[in-house]
């Protein structure tokens, strides 16, 4: 049996709760009164404990059943929201989050019982409110031993069928031969996963031979809440009885030696058979009896502020795909409308292209909007972490956001959580003074971290800003000629900013005494290289005493882009026009020489200059007399001028991969197919840069 | 012996018969997805020489090699006859090898295929598993993980 399509469920929705409880306590702790978001938490314990108890992760149960009666009491007003209860919860939401992740990894929510968060939260509950607070009934209320043969025996009408030789023969070898009976309560809404605890939990102890109705059955709920099994195992009944007893929500387990005589095996056969048929008739009274009951309430508790969707991001490809096609189809039918002109007909394939130009557009924003998610559920856990960072620092700080709803592929907000984190983490530790120190430079008492979002064209900016005492560059410069990164000479000579960009350099960290918030020697290096593999790139400003700006740029969308189309030696290039700045036309005397590396003057600006033909080891076919193309193009505040032969124009590209198999050339980072069917390189212009 | 013969040539022992230069050679038909007439080649700067580029597949961009150059024969001479045979492969994903005719398919039996040894000296045994015999006489037998290996 298989209980992974519930897994998936509870995983999404465990961690929705979870997030939803660490997002409201936050809230709590600054206003401690507020009814709304107590309800909220306490129904996201609730809810949490429902999940947990039913897909049988008992640790979980147990430990979130603590945290609904603290939440009770505080509802009821009996406990008062301290900072040592807020603590202990956010202790339990840790451990919450622990099993979580083993569940995650494995299906089983590990062995840690948590009893000291437990014992915290029971003390809590005891020192709160004692008078009017009983601890609420544990569920399932202890179990009564149902005295043998009294219910229904299932068991005895299994037909046993071709297993007969087998049971016969474990008896032969001594083993054991039981039937069991096991009835779930009514008011369980996953039986087959309950079903599925209990056959697990049988077969540790041996194997079950037959089971009725049968596991194809069960799995599929196609049940009562009755079923049988009939089980081979060494251990005595009542040892496998407890473990079935002991799945939650199961009502009651019967069971009995199953006489199975060795010697005479068709006769015994006929006898069970004879009395499966005289049970049938009380059983099938005592099943539909149990069955029929109506299911109890039990969805009431849905948290209201679910406002993500879930797609399968396999169908999105599939989609996504689609529209590139629809894409190709449509260069297809530019470049056969451009080779028929000037006949009647052209008119016509014109107005086509004109609506299967709307047509894909559209279809691809609104295909990119599914693909597009809020970076909320990433950068939502980051008070948490600022809140405990400032405790565990001892540093007073602040976390401001702005931007949440700021929207970015799926694929890239997925990955940008550590970066980010890492950033603040950074910023927390080194960034900000110690608070003593900042009362002492008459800066605010409280440090402030800033995380701001938003879109800039074709990008996503994420801005992570301190307000504290910036980047210390004698420092860097000093631990970077120490660890033999850099010469003295080359320190001496290098800029402020070029020092600043040595934090991204591997094996990198400042602070004078490694922390395991930061500084393990893996760090920025790890940021930059994470982000550039999305695309994006990473930068960093600083002013000493007042504060750093680390700011994250990626890419909006990854797949389809618009582009500048141009030949370098008879071969088609595109180059994104994202990080296009401008196109020059310039005579091959405006290069000038400086450092022995070519230049141009434009405008007042000197922007090195790179010959595509040099790069691309190809033959330019353009004559230099005839004065040359430039493309400007613009990576943060650097430029640099490309050479090409010719401009074709702009056109919208589908963004395919050279495989695996050609992945060594830097500067190229993908592959486009043109109208006629031809493949095109892109430029990334950003590694020229 | 048999035992190793048996792994060599397990599922399938059907080949197709390609000619690069004089020799003719057997491609498993397991690993081949399709074949296509040669067509343009878009270069691709700053790999390899035997990395001839790239071409679109029905929307696929798939990399071509030539088997000629990675095994040290002269360059490919391209012709109507000339083939690309597109591999499909669990560690390369797809690619594209150049032939110069694609002859016919045979089906070899396990005993009619020898292992061949493997010897630094000559490399061109380098790239191949084994020979096979059938009517029209030997072929070798292009081993994939060497022929692809970088």
């Amino acid at each position: 049996m298989d209980v992974s399509q519930y897994l998936e469920i509870f995983l999404d929705e465990t961690k929705e709760h979870l997030q939803s409880l660490n997002t409201q306590i936050l809230n709590l702790e600054h206003s401690p009164e507020d009814v709304d978001t107590i309800n909220e938490i306490f129904r996201a314990a609730h809810s949490l404990k429902g999940m947990a108890g039913t897909m049988g992760y008992k640790r979980m149960q147990a430990l979130t059943h603590e945290l609904e009666s603290v939440f009770t009491d505080v509802r009821g007003g009996t406990l008062k929201v301290t900072s040592n209860l807020i603590d202990a919860i956010f202790q339990s939401i840790d451990a919450l989050e622990e099993y979580l992740t083993n569940i995650q990894a494995n299906a089983d929510e590990g062995n840690n019982d948590n009893e000291h968060i437990i014992k915290q939260l029971q003390d809590i509950l005891a020192g709160g409110g004692v008078e009017e607070a009983p601890p609420k009934k544990t569920k399932g209320a202890p179990k009564e031993k149902v005295a043998k043969m009294k219910k229904q025996e299932n068991w005895l009408e299994i037909p046993i069928g071709e297993n007969e030789a087998i049971l016969a023969l474990a008896k032969k070898q001594g083993k054991n031969v039981y039937g069991i009976t096991v009835k779930i309560q009514d008011s369980c809404l996953l039986k087959a996963a309950r079903a599925f605890l209990v056959f697990k939990a049988i077969e540790d102890l041996g194997d079950i031979i037959v089971s009725e109705p049968s596991t194809q059955d069960i799995e599929d709920e196609k049940f009562d809440q009755i079923f049988s099994l009939i089980i081979i195992s060494e251990y005595p009944l009542a040892r496998i009885i407890e473990a079935a007893e002991s799945v939650s929500e199961i009502e009651n387990v019967t069971g009995g030696d199953l006489d199975i005589d060795t010697s005479d095996v068709s006769d015994e056969e006929e006898t069970v058979l004879v009395e499966a048929g005289n049970a049938l008739a009380v059983d099938n009274a005592a099943a539909s009896g149990g069955g029929a009951g109506p299911q109890p309430e039990k969805k009431s508790s849905k948290p209201v502020v679910n406002r993500t969707v879930r797609v399968d991001i396999e169908k999105l490809d599939v989609l996504m795909n689609l529209v590139s096609e629809l894409i190709i189809a449509k260069n297809s039918l530019v470049s056969a409308s451009s080779s028929e002109e000037g006949t009647d007909r052209s008119n016509g394939v014109n107005e086509q292209i004109e609506y299967l130009e709307s047509v894909t557009t559209n279809l691809h924003e609104s295909v990119m909007k599914v693909r597009m998610v809020p970076i909320e559920s990433v950068v939502n856990k980051f008070p948490r972490m600022i809140r405990d960072l400032s405790k565990k620092l001892n540093k007073k700080m602040e976390l401001y956001m702005s931007g949440e709803e700021t929207e970015l592929d799926r694929t890239v907000v997925d990955e940008i959580g550590d970066p980010l984190m890492h950033l603040l983490r950074n910023a927390a530790d080194h960034g900000l003074e110690e608070t003593a120190e900042r009362i002492r430079i008459g800066k605010p008492e409280n440090g402030s971290i800033f995380l701001d979002a938003y879109q800039e064209g074709n990008n996503v900016i994420i801005e992570v800003r301190d307000d504290g005492a910036g980047v210390d560059i004698e420092a860097v410069k000093k631990k970077a000629v120490e660890k033999g990164i850099i010469s003295f000479e080359q320190g001496e000579n290098m800029t402020e900013k070029d020092i600043v960009e040595l934090l991204f350099h591997a094996g990198f960290s400042t602070a004078a005494v490694v922390s395991d918030v930061s500084g393990r020697g893996v760090g920025l290096d790890v940021v930059k290289s994470k982000i550039e593999a999305l695309s994006g790139e990473v930068e960093v400003k600083s002013t000493r005493g007042e504060g750093s700006v680390w700011t994250v740029r990626l890419p909006l969308t990854l797949a389809i882009i618009q582009a500048l189309m141009v030949t370098v030696g008879g071969e088609k290039y595109a180059i994104s026009l994202g990080s296009i700045q401008t196109i020059e036309d310039i005579s091959s005397e405006d290069i000038k020489f400086v450092q022995a590396s070519e230049v141009i003057n434009l405008r007042g600006t000197v922007i090195p200059i790179i010959r595509m033909s040099e790069v691309l080891d190809v033959e330019s076919t353009k004559p230099t007399e005839d004065g040359m193309v430039v493309v400007i193009v613009k990576k943060g505040d650097k430029m640099a001028g490309l050479i090409v032969d010719e401009l074709m124009g702009q056109q919208e590209i589908v963004i395919k991969s050279l495989g695996k198999y050609i992945s060594k050339c830097k500067f190229i980072s993908g592959a486009t197919i043109l109208g006629d069917g031809e493949v095109a390189l892109i430029l990334d212009a950003n590694v020229l840069i | 012996m048999d035992l190793m013969e048996m792994n060599v040539v397990s599922e399938t022992n059907q080949f197709i018969v390609i000619q690069l230069g004089e020799e003719q050679y057997g491609v498993d038909i397991k690993y081949i997805d399709n074949i296509v007439r040669m067509q343009h080649i878009t270069r691709v700067p700053k790999v390899p020489e035997y990395l001839k580029g790239v071409i679109n597949l029905r929307g696929e961009v798939i990399p071509v090699m030539s088997v000629r150059l990675k095994m040290g024969l002269p360059v490919d001479e391209i012709n109507k006859n000339t083939r690309i045979i597109i591999l499909k492969l669990d560690t390369h994903g797809n690619i594209g090898i150049i032939v110069d005719e694609v002859k016919e398919v045979v089906t070899l039996e396990t005993e009619n295929v020898e292992k061949v040894s493997y010897d630094g000296k000559d490399d061109r045994t380098n790239y191949i598993f084994g020979i096979g015999k059938y009517d029209g006489g030997l072929i070798s037998l292009l081993d994939f993980s060497a022929v692809l290996a970088e």
